[in-house]
């Protein structure tokens, strides 16, 4: 009977071993021998070739900066959330976390609207000072979307956390004569560095990745996404478009590991 | 808790900040999409030429990308719930890799998966321009968010308790996944497809990478829109977005909110008003119990540990039997293999009757079984719980109503028949397990710790209904408990186990009055040990007073030893005023309303407890004398 239950049990999961082979094992290592054709080359010219190490250079610096605004914005906003009631906090908490479904074109969009040609940006400054700021299709453009696709994530899972602080910690902190930036530096902080960890690591992860944003303000800068996609399909390029891939899988790939080995939780992963 | 309010204030606009940061371009995108004119804004007037414009333009790319999204999560309930099963029931060291495959597609970005999907498939020209080729794409990126959703719901619940409850009562495997699995991780379901089918609508990565211009979805068609830099145009698609990802988005926070696996702890105390003493006057219960009878049963896990040695026991038709011990004894191991929930190791073999049952699952046993959370499934209410059991055996519904109805009025639950099982207090609940495992009319009824879970006033009458319920009912019954007071009441053999082995079988009386261990006197109330020298066919006590050793209970003939552990219990101890048996000082005295329990320290020996009435009061430090009566002495017949 054990026996019989054992394969059972290995049966049920054989419709999703066969999608995962079939369609992501097989198609990532196709990826990774395309990459190999040429013994290392590839790999050389990425990471030696002015044009590819900027790209990595500009993806990494803004996806750094980006988690680190995150962090300390999310962070304060979300703890605030948690621990104080008051009237419209749901309908606060429903908008913070409304984006959290956007694909990245749309927070492109929604950049666009902010610092575009014709954005709200724009025409307030134009009124204030006859000038019109416009940096949607900059630095500032992608730092913008990242922070915007950024934030909700972040939020949400500061908040699951903070949700689970026991007040009564903070509680015994205040009866030892603690005071509130103690309690914030002694207990509030250190309870959320997991969350801060795997959140702050997605984020990371997703910010490496995102191609829709950049895509859609179709800046200037490229980032790897964008490198691998024109090269993918305006070069003809797909060798170094493959390595491409499998360099920025790897960082994103080992950033979520690592969390995950520190903070010891298996929920972490990137999306979008 | 005081608050600091510039603190407060200061917070509060920061999260309005960000607020506006996320909404404002949202509105925006709103009004300009319904504006005349996209420069002018609102003044210019609403319309909805640009909404309907993007409709005939672009609904092809909704409906496609509804569709893929229907299909995807089709795929991923399909493979995704039995896979989530999987990772959580197996035991295997290769579910750490598969955890691990299944955080790739989340870790490695959409767009060298679709590098990877265009190098390997791209050839084939046909599936290359169909949707379906965006399909594989949804289908890995979505999957693991719908296995880890499922997998921890399942990790949540007791799952392998239902099931073997299920199991017990005869489900087989497909009908346990499809009746108890499935319905009872459905939040976990309801939530991993609301993600699936949102991420699958907003996917863009992939997709952008996969489509053809003749297999666009919405996403695409929102680049296309904004590529074309008519604000108006990208704005009014986009409402259309919103709309979309709105309700779902809304669904989901619903799901959210509704917590998993609440349960409502109501107090126990309701029990006894809400619930009638259960009243066994059962019509028509045949005499049906079977002998049970187990050859050299052992268990060895895996690992090596044995949980059990080696037993051979046989179990009279109809008798109440009790597998006592401390945890970790392997009584629960032993109920577990009579249940067939566990096989024994090579070589054991478990008869009921004259049927070799050892081969049998325990969904062919036909066996009753309470478990010690009870198991009820979470998904029925009260009435279709009873009824499972019958419902697998194929009963017409008009039989199993009758048999229900029955069970229902013994247990004295009728009013509570509708209720769902997390609105029952916990004997409400003792009382169902009890008539669904009775109700199936089990040749044996196994009760794993049935009472453990409640507290102590509820216990006790609860365990003299049980009582009363076992004498009437007359089926073979194995009961595993840790409490040696539930053992003595219900058991008509207690079985004493330690460490995987028996250490003695017999009726409460003989396992009370004339235990064969140490562990057993020790583990069966409280006694006191004194180990003596026999000389001249007495017991001599170490402070030199001698019994002769015919006076003292369980011995029969000469006693050949040169030493021997007499015992003797608390309660058996007369206070005399002055001069007695043994002398001692009081080292403290615990009043217990009924006694006062005293801990006394005498010359040359060990501590000892004794039991004396309640109205004697004595204090520490005072000297006490007393003696015990020759026949409360026994004698264990090793010398441990």
């Amino acid at each position: 009977m054990a026996l019989n239950s054992r394969i059972r049990t290995l049966l049920m999961a054989l419709p999703m071993w066969i999608i995962l082979l079939a369609f992501f094992i097989l198609p990532m290592v196709r990826l990774i021998f395309r990459t190999g054709e040429d013994g290392l080359d590839l790999y050389i010219t990425a990471l030696t070739k002015p044009q590819y190490l900027y790209s990595i250079g500009y993806t990494v610096l803004l996806s750094v900066v980006v988690t680190a605004v995150t962090l300390v914005l999310s962070g304060i906003v979300g703890v605030f959330l948690t621990r104080n009631s008051f009237r419209g906090k749901n309908i606060l908490t429903s908008m913070l976390t409304f984006p959290l479904a956007f694909p990245g074109v749309v927070v492109g969009f929604m950049v666009i609207l902010w610092a575009g040609r014709q954005g709200v940006l724009g025409q307030i400054t134009k009124a204030l000072s006859g000038d019109k700021v416009v940096f949607a299709y900059s630095m500032g453009g992608l730092f913008l979307g990242y922070l915007y696709f950024s934030i909700p994530r972040v939020i949400t899972s500061v908040m699951a956390a903070a949700e689970k602080i026991d007040v009564e910690l903070e509680e015994a902190a205040r009866s030892l004569g603690a005071s509130t930036w103690r309690v914030v530096w002694d207990v509030i902080v250190p309870a959320l560095t997991p969350a801060f960890i795997s959140s702050g690591a997605i984020c990371f992860a997703t910010s490496m990745g995102a191609f829709g944003t950049a895509f859609t303000l179709a800046t200037n800068i490229d980032v790897i996404p964008i490198t691998i996609y024109t090269e993918f399909t305006l070069s003809a390029n797909i060798g170094m478009a493959a390595c491409l891939s499998v360099i920025l899988g790897i960082i994103t790939w080992a950033t979520l590991f690592v969390a995950r080995l520190i903070t010891d939780e298996d929920n972490i992963g990137a999306a979008g | 808790m005081k608050k600091n309010k510039y603190l407060f204030s200061a917070q509060l606009i920061l999260t309005f900040l960000c607020c506006a940061f996320l909404i404002v371009p949202v509105i925006q995108s709103v009004l300009i999409g319904l504006s005349a004119n996209a420069f002018r804004g609102i003044s210019s007037g609403l319309t909805l030429r640009w909404v309907i414009e993007v409709w005939t333009l672009y609904s092809d790319s909704i409906f496609r990308s509804l569709f893929i999204g229907f299909v995807t999560l089709f795929v991923c309930l399909l493979a995704g719930v039995p896979a989530a099963y999987f990772m959580v029931r197996s035991k295997s060291r290769w579910i750490k890799v598969l955890e691990e495959v299944l955080v790739l597609p989340l870790a490695i970005p959409g767009l060298a998966i679709a590098l990877g999907i265009l190098i390997t498939y791209g050839g084939y020209t046909d599936f290359r321009r169909s949707w379906m080729f965006i399909l594989c794409g949804h289908v890995i990126f979505c999957l693991p968010f719908m296995v880890r959703s499922v997998a921890s719901v399942m990790a949540m619940i007791d799952l392998t308790e239902l099931e073997e409850g299920a199991a017990s009562l005869g489900a087989s495997f497909s009908r346990r996944f499809l009746q108890v699995v499935v319905p009872n991780v459905m939040p976990g379901i309801v939530s991993g497809a609301l993600m699936v089918f949102t991420l699958s609508i907003g996917e863009f990565n992939l997709t952008w990478m996969l489509h053809t211009p003749l297999t666009k979805t919405l996403p695409v068609g929102l680049a296309d829109s904004y590529a074309s830099m008519r604000l108006e145009i990208g704005s009014a698609y986009t409402i259309y977005f919103f709309a979309l990802i709105i309700p779902l988005l809304v669904a989901m926070q619903w799901v959210g909110s509704r917590s998993i696996g609440h349960v409502s702890q109501q107090a126990d105390q309701d029990d006894v008003l809400e619930v009638q003493p259960m009243t066994a006057t059962i019509s028509s219960q045949k005499k049906s119990g079977v002998t049970i009878s187990l050859t050299s049963c052992g268990k060895t896990f895996p690992d090596g540990t044995v949980a059990l040695a080696p037993q051979s026991f046989t179990i009279e038709a109809g008798q109440t039997v009790v597998l006592l011990g401390p945890s970790g004894c392997g009584k629960t191991t032993t109920l577990r293999i009579i249940a067939g929930l566990e096989s024994p190791d090579e070589g054991g073999r478990v008869c009921f009757g004259d049927k070799d049952v050892t081969r049998v699952p325990i969904e062919k046993r036909n066996v009753g079984m309470v478990f010690q959370n009870y198991a009820l499934f979470p998904n029925m209410s009260v009435y279709r719980n009873i009824e499972y059991g019958l419902h697998i055996r194929g009963d017409e519904k008009e039989k199993r109503a009758k048999r229900v109805k029955e069970m229902l009025s013994m247990m004295q639950i009728e009013h509570l028949a509708d209720r769902k099982i997390n609105q029952l207090s916990g004997g409400q609940r003792q009382r169902v397990a009890l008539a669904r495992a009775i109700a199936v009319r089990p040749s044996v009824l196994l009760l794993d710790e049935p009472l453990s879970a409640l507290d102590a006033k509820l216990r006790d009458s609860l365990r003299e209904e049980i009582d009363t319920l076992l004498k009437r009912l007359n089926i073979t019954t194995v009961y595993v408990t840790h409490d040696q007071s539930e053992a003595m009441s219900l058991g008509d053999v207690v079985v004493v186990m330690k460490d995987g082995d028996v250490m003695q079988m017999g009726s409460p009386q003989d396992i009370y009055f004339n235990p064969q261990q140490k562990f057993v006197a020790d583990f069966i109330g409280t006694v006191n040990m004194v180990p003596c020298r026999i000389l001249d066919g007495s017991f001599v006590f170490p402070n030199g007073y001698a019994v002769p050793c015919e006076m003292v209970a369980g011995i029969n003939g000469a006693y050949s030893q040169t030493t021997a552990n007499i015992f003797f219990r608390p309660e058996n101890t007369v206070v005399q005023a002055a001069e007695g048996m043994f002398k001692g000082e009081i080292l403290s005295s615990v009043f217990l309303g009924d006694k006062n329990r005293l801990k006394v320290k005498l010359n040359d020996m060990a501590p000892c407890v004794l039991d004396i009435p309640g109205d004697q009061t004595f204090v520490a430090g005072e000297t006490i004398y007393f003696d015990v009566p020759a026949q409360a002495l026994g004698v264990l017949p090793e010398a441990s």
